[in-house]
């Protein structure tokens, strides 16, 4: 055994066994082009696929993340298991721990409360989320969704967006009153004005969220100075602990500082899970391809059985034979995978705008899914069907291999 | 020790439930140097006799040896490695690689035995100047005459120095002038070379040419006869 795995290696470097594979395949140029289109159709689509799926799900994570998650955030421990305006931080103490971090490209302190929204016409229950309005850019795009209006450009100001407008049958300029339940337990409100309606990609910012400047919302909960929660944008969104670490380090304990995959565990376990989809979708394509180049081969060995059977008589061994067939195989394979290649990243490319779906708007806000959806392409894109590729050849190459072996060259040669 | 030796050997072919006897009983030994005609008719025995000697089958009963190696104790790898250092094979039907030219199917063979490339490249251009068509070396075997395509699979055969030349009916595809030049090529490379050759015929030209005629019947040997 060991010594057919030595003469099959040396075989697969040898001149000769390239020259009779890539001839064998010649010889069927027909057969071997259907082959590898459809291997490089099948490849290329997969590509396709996959980026449009990754990029649905890399924008999905971006949408949550720069919208109002952020890459980390900090709450005071339990902040989970108790109401929003329990757990809370304080302000200044907490800036100023702050503001050395260098692993940090911006953070910004929040409040979270909840609120019955009034107008003259409708009342709504809300999320009140108090920001910094100069800070909260570093983290957030928040502002950057404002259709009408102004930003939180003066006290007593909020900004809210379109759905909650349209619920609560307001304007710009229009009076909204928050009536809450402040830290203390007495109900109590206040009266504010819209100043801006933000049209945000997530329904339930757009439909169930009053923002507020921080001060006000410390005012409308009687909590000066303190906060529910700091949010981060840290440099390298793939590298966060490091400065989970540095945060941490700085808040001291009592502070729990958590990424945006715990944050939103569903969307954790919607990128693992599209990633999931995305093996079973190789193994289709490429089982598929396996049984297709399986068969080509097959066909190739059945019809050059006279041929097996004199390299056979002359005293070819049967481990070159092998390699004689495995190499048809990676060569086809490498051809179509080479072939796929190229048109899956084409396609991306020419794609590389986006796709509108700004026709299913609405359905996809609700998912927090944007209206124009652009490919991503990662190298594992690259390698991993690559890999599966070389596996697939060598498998589909097999049965093949085998059966040239078993072909008893007098036999063959009595066939002919 | 005979170079080929065949003990009691008999070979039955089932095919579709059909069994025929290709062979029956047949003892026979060559040794080295001979230039030895199987003769018979169609359905004799000659081919199934040549592939048991060129180790291509193996017998339903009996044992044959080549150089006093019993052939059934060896694997796959080790029938196809004695193949490579001993035989040399010519077909009836020429059988040449046909997706290589004339020179690389010479050469292969070579490769097959390690011989170096530069050095197999020139044995294989020597040998088919030596068989007469040094002109189509870089042909294909399908640009080629049957009898040019004979001498290339002489040339392959010899081309990795066999002890042992076994020929299925070499001059069944050739017209007289060809098969006459093929014979006399067979017959200098047993002379100048000690080449044992055994080839199968039912050609009365052929068979005039063989120092010995072994003559098969129903799969049986009926006549050994030894010439001058």
């Amino acid at each position: 055994m060991a010594r057919a795995l030595a003469e099959f290696a040396r075989s697969l470097v040898r001149a000769s066994t390239w020259r009779l594979a890539l001839r064998g395949l010649g010889r069927q140029p027909r057969r071997s082009a259907i082959v590898l289109v459809a291997v490089a159709i099948g490849l290329g689509s997969l590509l396709v696929a996959m980026a449009l799926q990754y990029g649905l799900v890399a924008q999905m994570a971006e949408t949550a993340i720069r919208t109002e998650i952020g890459d980390l955030q900090a709450h005071a421990a339990g902040w989970k298991d108790t109401a929003p305006l329990e757990a809370r931080l304080l302000e200044a103490e907490s800036l100023a721990a702050l503001s050395r971090a260098r692993e940090l490209a911006g953070f910004a302190p929040r409040l979270r409360g909840e609120a019955l929204a009034q107008s003259p016409l409708a009342s709504v229950g809300v999320r009140v989320l108090g920001v910094d309005p100069e800070r909260e850019g570093s983290v957030s795009t928040l502002s950057s969704f404002l259709h009408e209006g102004a930003w939180l450009d003066a006290p007593r100001r909020l900004a809210i967006g379109a759905g909650l407008a349209r619920r609560l049958r307001v304007a710009v300029g229009d009076k909204v009153v928050l009536a809450v339940q402040d830290v203390r337990g007495d109900l109590t409100g206040e009266a504010f004005r819209v100043a801006g309606i933000y049209r945000a990609p997530s329904r339930e910012l757009d439909e169930a969220v009053a923002i507020l400047r921080l001060d006000d919302a410390q005012r409308l909960f009687a909590v000066a100075g303190e906060i529910s929660e700091l949010a981060f944008a840290a440099r390298e969104r793939g590298a966060l602990e490091a400065p989970r670490a540095e945060v941490a380090r700085a808040l001291g304990p009592g502070v729990r500082v958590e990424t945006w995959r715990e944050l939103e565990p569903m969307l954790d376990t919607m990128i693992a899970l599209f990633d999931q989809i995305g093996w079973v979708m190789y193994a289709a394509i490429f089982v598929a391809m396996a049984f297709g180049i399986a068969n080509v081969l097959l066909m190739s060995v059945l019809e050059r059985a006279r041929e097996i059977g004199v390299l056979l008589a002359i005293g070819m061994p049967p481990a070159r034979m092998v390699a004689i067939v495995v190499t048809e195989s990676v060569v086809l394979v490498a051809l179509g995978v080479a072939a796929g290649f190229a048109f899956g990243f084409a396609v991306i490319f020419a794609l590389r705008d986006g796709i509108d779906l700004s026709a299913f708007g609405d359905g996809l806000r609700a998912f927090g899914v944007p209206t124009r959806l652009t490919p991503v392409a990662r190298s594992g894109d690259v390698w991993a069907p690559l890999a599966v590729a070389v596996v697939t050849a060598l498998l589909a190459s097999l049965w093949p291999a085998l059966r040239a072996v078993r072909t008893r060259p007098a036999e063959a040669l009595r066939k002919a | 020790m005979s170079t080929l030796d065949a003990r009691a050997v008999s070979k039955l072919y089932a095919l579709r439930g059909i069994e025929t006897w290709a062979l029956r009983d047949v003892t026979l030994a060559i040794e080295a140097g001979e230039f030895t005609a199987l003769a018979g008719p169609s359905g004799s025995g000659k081919t199934t006799l040549l592939n048991l000697f060129g180790a291509l089958d193996a017998p339903t009963s009996g044992t044959v040896t080549l150089d006093g190696t019993d052939l059934s104790l060896l694997s796959r790898s080790e029938l196809a490695a004695l193949r490579l250092a001993k035989l040399g094979f010519v077909f009836q039907a020429f059988n040449l690689i046909p997706v290589l030219s004339a020179r690389e199917n010479v050469e292969f063979v070579m490769e097959l035995q390690g011989v170096a490339a530069v050095a197999r490249r020139e044995r294989a251009l020597a040998t088919l100047a030596e068989v007469g068509i040094a002109e189509l070396a870089d042909k294909r075997p399908l640009e080629m005459s049957g009898g040019q395509q004979q001498r290339v699979a002489i040339a392959r055969a010899i081309a990795s120095s066999p002890r042992v030349g076994l020929a299925d009916e070499p001059t069944a595809n050739l017209d007289s002038v060809a098969a006459s030049k093929l014979l006399d090529l067979m017959e200098r490379l047993n002379r100048e070379r000690g080449v044992t050759f055994l080839f199968s015929t039912h050609d009365a030209r052929v068979i005039e040419r063989a120092r010995r005629i072994v003559r098969l019947r129903d799969g049986g040997v009926v006549a050994d006869e030894r010439g001058a």
